[in-house]
């Protein structure tokens, strides 16, 4: 069971930091432009933000063992194709999860 | 523009905060945490990605420190959003810090993509605010009771959380002009993944991908 004021704190502080991302150009940028490299970081970090978060979904994986990650790796790659095929974020993501609970409930 | 005509605007964003929401609701339920936590994080967060990191986060019992970086990075795509508002949001009274607070993904495509006239922007603006906010709160919310009320084998819903980075890194990268700073992404990622410690592979690896953004700048801007 997950303490209740360990919860309450993290909702707080993610609250905050979620704001404070949103508010920001509000702040600094009012007057002037951000510069080349602010907007370069700003531009590019997103994605390398969100690869890394998928890595990160992943790390509590047993490759080593049976059955090697399998379910994750086939449903990853039905992620994969299906938001290439279809271009459908729900689509992809549903699909992906329920074949992701066949395989470990009834698979491995 | 009527409320009507607002709500129809909103449409898609129903159609995809339901059944996500829902998503999250139930695997926060499957935490075993009570469902009134989805509606205080839904109603004071508001971040979809945000809200499923914080979870995963909650379950393998991430500190506040932790908790408050990585929430603030994976969200820093929002200040990107921000940037191209500030000269429409000059003009609004104060009511817009409830504009910037719901500036989500979902809620920044359709303040952007909208057609609508100069003088009721500001009404306009507030109200799909306000009705995505809504949708996602119901949807969660509903999600949460339902995981709590209905017992039901949910063992692997986790994957959602994957699924929508997957997803996310996909849209992410179609949109951009670089590709390489993706690439050196999922090298970091791999890595991280097989050899950091679990409780700071995060912190690690973004502090890693940031170092290397700044200081291969002239390498990476050189496209292809």
């Amino acid at each position: 069971m997950i303490q209740d004021n360990y919860i309450v704190a993290g909702i707080a502080i993610a609250a905050i930091m979620t704001y404070l991302t949103r508010i920001m150009p509000f702040l600094f940028f009012r007057k002037k432009e951000p510069n080349k490299t602010v907007k370069y970081i700003e531009y590019n970090m997103p994605v390398m933000i969100m690869v890394v978060l998928v890595f990160y979904a992943l790390k509590d994986v047993t490759w080593e063992v049976y059955p090697y990650g399998m379910a994750e790796i086939i449903s990853i790659m039905v992620t994969i194709f299906l938001h290439l095929r279809f271009q459908n974020a729900l689509l992809s993501i549903f699909a992906a999860t329920l074949t992701y609970m066949v395989l470990v409930q009834e698979v491995f | 523009m009527n409320f009507f005509s607002i709500f129809k605007l909103t449409i898609p964003v129903l159609m995809g905060y339901i059944p996500l929401g829902m998503a999250f609701g139930l695997l926060l339920s499957n935490l075993m945490i009570p469902w009134y936590y989805a509606f205080f994080m839904s109603a004071f967060i508001f971040a979809g990605a945000g809200q499923f990191l914080l979870l995963a986060l909650f379950a393998t019992q991430a500190t506040i420190l932790e908790i408050a970086v990585a929430t603030f990075l994976l969200n820093l795509r929002h200040t990107f959003y921000g940037l191209s508002l500030i000269s429409t949001l000059k003009d609004f009274s104060w009511k817009k810090h409830y504009i910037i607070f719901g500036l989500t993904d979902e809620t920044f495509a359709l303040l952007k993509t909208a057609q609508i006239d100069d003088k009721d922007r500001e009404k306009v603006y507030l109200t799909i605010t306000a009705l995505n906010q809504f949708y996602w709160i119901l949807g969660s919310v509903l999600g949460a009771i339902l995981g709590q009320a209905l017992p039901f084998n949910y063992k692997g819903i986790e994957f959602s959380l994957t699924a929508l980075f997957i997803v996310l890194s996909i849209e992410l990268y179609k949109k951009s002009k670089l590709h390489k700073p993706f690439l050196i992404a999922v090298i970091i990622g791999f890595v991280g993944m097989v050899s950091f410690p679990g409780d700071k592979m995060l912190i690690l690896s973004l502090g890693l991908c940031a170092m290397v953004l700044i200081l291969f700048k002239k390498a990476l801007n050189d496209t292809r």
